[in-house]
C-alpha cells in the first residue's frame, strides 16, 4: 500500500478547475517531484493535501485512512506538515522560537521542546542563527527556517513548495543536500519546484501537472522524453 | 535577587496602599486604576498575546455584572459567589462570541466584536422582565459579613480595595504563568501568522477561543465587581462602548502583550484621566486623546514595553 495515496483530486474555483482529477501515490521512503508551468494546480493540490482548502470531490488517503475534510493542524498530527511557496516565519519570533512552537505539537514541557528545535536547527544548518529574529534571516535561510520548523512536528511525510526559489546556485545545492538527508532521516517528500535540473537530480519519479491535469508520471528520465511534458513547457510548435 | 526584593516592596506597598490615607477620593481612585488594571490585562491576553483585537469586550464586562447583580438580588446568592458566577458565565459566553466572531481576520474580527457586544446590549436595554431595561438593577445594603471574627464595614472603601486587589493580582499571575508555558507561545504564533501557527500543528480555533474564555472569565469578575462596588447598573454604564474602548487604551498604553504592562498603561490613564478631569472642565478628553495619540506615535511599545527594553539593553549592553 502507497504512504499517501490521491484520488481524483478535484478543486473548482468559480468555474476555473485548478486541479482536475488528480491521482497519484507516495511510497514510503520516496522523493515525488511535482512540476508544471505556472499556474498548473501544483500548490493547489498541496493545499487541498494539507487541508488550507477544501476539495470540491476526491479523496487523501494516508495509510489507506482519508485525511480530506481535516483542519491544517489535525492534518499535521496526522503526519503531513508543509512548507509555504511564499516563506511565512513567525518574523517577529526568534528562530529558536520558530521551531520550538511546532516541537511543542508532541512536547508540551519547554524546555525538551526547544532542545528538539536545537536538533532540527542543526539538522537544516541554523544553528548559528538560533537567537536572531526569524525576519532578520536571508530568504535562503528562512527557507531553511521553515522547513526546520515543518519537521520538529515529527511528519512522515513533507510538502516542500518550491524549497529554491530565489537561491542561488550554491544555495540550491544546499538545499537538494537538505532534502536528500530528510529522506534519509525517514520522512517521504513531495516537491514542488521550478529548478529542473535540481528536480530532476533528487527526484525518484516525477508527476507533471498542465492545467490542473496530471499529463506525466515516471522516473525523471522518462519524464524529460515525454512529448506531452514537452509540448507543455514548450508549446506545441515545439514538436510540430 | 533584587527582582524579588523589588516585588516583594510593591507587594508591601499595595498592601498597605489604602491605610496610608483616609481621604476617601484617593482610596477610589486606587480602586479604579486596579479596575482598569484588572480589565486592561484581561483584553492583554487575546488582544495582545494572541492579537486578536477585540473592541466588544464590555459584553462580557455586562454579562458578569448581570448575572452577579440577578443571582444576588433574584436567587438571594451571596455577592461575593455571584461575581465568580458571573466570570464563570462570561467565560461560558466566550463559546458563541468566539464562534460568531473567529471565523474572521484582522479588522473584521474587531468590526464584528464591536457588533456583537452592540447587539448583547441591545438585547439586555430590552429583555426587560430579567434586566428590568434602562431602569437597571440596585443593591440597597450588603449582606453582612464577618473576617477574621470583625464585621466587614460597606461603608469603607478599604474592603473593595482588597477584593479588586486580589482579582487584579490573579490575572497578573495567569498573564505571568501563560507568558511561560505553551499556551503563550500558542497565542504569539497566532498572533504573528495563523497559516503558520496551523501548519505548526496549532489548532487555532480551539487556542483562541480558550484565550478568550479566560480573557471573558476575568472582565466578567470586573463587571461583577462594579456591580458591588456601584450597588446600580444599567445597560449603559457596564455595556457601554467607552468600556470596551477603555480596555484597548489600558495595554496599549502601558505594553501590549507584557505581563506589567496593563498595571503601568492604568495608573498612567486613571491618573492622567483624573488630572485632565480635574484641571479642564470640559473637553478634557481632548487632552487624553492626545497624549493617547503621543504614546502611539513615540512609544509604539507602551511604556513598560519601552522601560522593558531599555532594561534588557543595559543588562547586555552587547546585544
Amino acid at each position: 500500500m502507497p504512504l499517501l495515496r490521491a484520488i481524483a483530486l478535484t478543486k473548482d474555483f468559480g468555474g476555473l478547475r485548478a486541479v482536475s482529477s488528480l491521482s497519484f501515490d507516495l511510497h514510503a521512503g520516496e522523493i515525488l517531484g511535482l512540476i508544471g508551468p505556472n499556474g498548473a494546480g501544483k500548490t493547489t493540490a498541496f493545499n487541498l493535501i494539507a487541508g488550507f482548502i477544501p476539495a470540491t470531490s476526491g479523496d487523501v488517503l494516508l495509510d489507506g485512512l482519508s485525511v480530506l475534510g481535516l483542519k491544517p493542524h489535525a492534518v499535521v498530527k496526522r503526519g503531513i506538515a508543509r512548507t509555504f511557496q511564499i516563506v511565512k516565519p513567525f518574523r517577529k519570533l526568534p528562530v529558536l522560537e520558530n521551531v520550538t512552537l511546532a516541537a511543542f505539537l508532541h512536547e508540551p514541557q519547554r524546555d525538551r521542546a526547544e532542545a528538539q528545535a536545537r536538533r532540527w536547527l542543526a539538522f537544516a544548518g541554523l544553528e548559528a542563527q538560533a537567537e536572531r529574529f526569524a525576519s532578520d534571516l536571508t530568504l535562503g535561510e528562512q527557507k531553511r527556517l521553515e522547513i526546520a520548523r515543518a519537521l520538529a512536528t515529527k511528519p512522515r511525510i513533507l510538502l516542500l513548495d518550491e524549497p529554491m526559489g530565489g537561491l542561488n546556485p550554491a544555495e540550491v545545492d544546499e538545499a537538494c543536500a537538505l532534502v536528500e538527508r530528510i529522506r534519509a532521516g525517514g520522512v517521504s517528500v513531495i516537491l514542488v519546484e521550478h529548478h529542473m535540473k535540481a528536480i530532476m537530480r533528487i527526484s525518484d519519479r516525477v508527476v507533471v501537472l498542465h492545467h490542473g491535469v496530471k499529463i506525466g508520471d515516471a522516473p525523471p528520465a522518462e519524464i524529460v522524453q515525454n512529448r506531452d511534458v514537452i509540448a507543455a513547457y514548450l508549446g506545441e510548435v515545439a514538436h510540430a | 535577587m533584587s527582582r524579588a526584593l523589588a516585588a516583594a516592596a510593591a507587594g508591601l506597598l499595595l498592601v498597605a496602599a489604602p491605610l496610608l490615607t483616609s481621604n476617601t477620593f484617593v482610596q477610589h481612585l486606587l480602586i479604579m486604576t486596579l479596575f482598569a488594571a484588572l480589565l486592561g490585562a484581561a483584553w492583554n491576553l487575546l488582544g495582545g498575546y494572541a492579537g486578536q483585537v477585540s473592541f466588544g469586550h464590555a459584553t462580557f464586562l455586562g454579562l458578569g455584572a448581570y448575572t452577579t447583580m440577578l443571582l444576588h438580588l433574584r436567587l438571594g446568592l451571596s455577592p461575593w459567589l455571584a461575581l465568580i458566577a458571573g466570570g464563570l458565565l462570561a467565560a461560558l459566553m466566550a463559546v458563541p462570541f468566539g464562534w460568531i466572531c473567529f471565523r474572521l481576520r484582522g479588522p473584521y474580527f474587531s468590526l464584528a466584536t464591536l457588533a456583537v457586544a452592540e447587539i448583547t446590549r441591545l438585547v439586555v436595554l430590552n429583555w426587560e422582565s430579567l434586566t428590568a431595561g434602562p431602569m437597571g438593577l440596585l443593591i440597597t445594603t450588603l449582606p453582612a459579613l464577618t473576617i477574621f471574627g470583625k464585621p466587614v464595614n460597606w461603608e469603607s472603601k478599604v474592603p473593595f480595595y482588597y477584593v479588586i486587589l486580589i482579582l487584579a493580582a490573579l490575572v497578573t499571575l495567569a498573564t505571568w504563568r501563560i507568558s511561560r508555558a505553551r499556551l503563550g507561545a500558542y497565542l504569539l504564533a497566532i498572533r504573528e501568522d495563523m497559516d503558520s501557527a496551523e501548519a505548526a500543528g496549532i489548532d487555532t480555533v480551539r487556542t483562541r477561543v480558550l484565550a478568550l474564555a479566560l480573557s471573558a472569565f476575568f472582565v466578567g469578575t470586573a463587571g461583577g465587581f462594579y456591580a458591588i462596588y456601584f450597588r446600580y447598573i444599567d445597560p449603559d454604564a457596564v455595556f457601554a462602548i467607552a468600556l470596551s474602548v477603555e480596555m484597548v487604551f489600558v495595554p496599549v498604553v502601558g505594553g501590549i502583550a507584557t505581563t506589567f504592562g496593563p498595571i503601568v498603561g492604568a495608573v498612567f490613564l486613571t491618573t492622567l484621566g483624573e488630572v485632565f478631569r480635574d484641571r479642564f472642565q470640559s473637553g478634557h478628553l481632548i487632552f487624553y486623546g492626545f497624549f493617547m495619540m503621543i504614546v502611539i506615535r513615540f512609544l509604539p511599545d507602551g511604556i513598560w514595553g519601552r522601560v522593558r527594553t531599555l532594561l534588557v539593553r543595559r543588562r547586555a549592553p552587547n546585544v
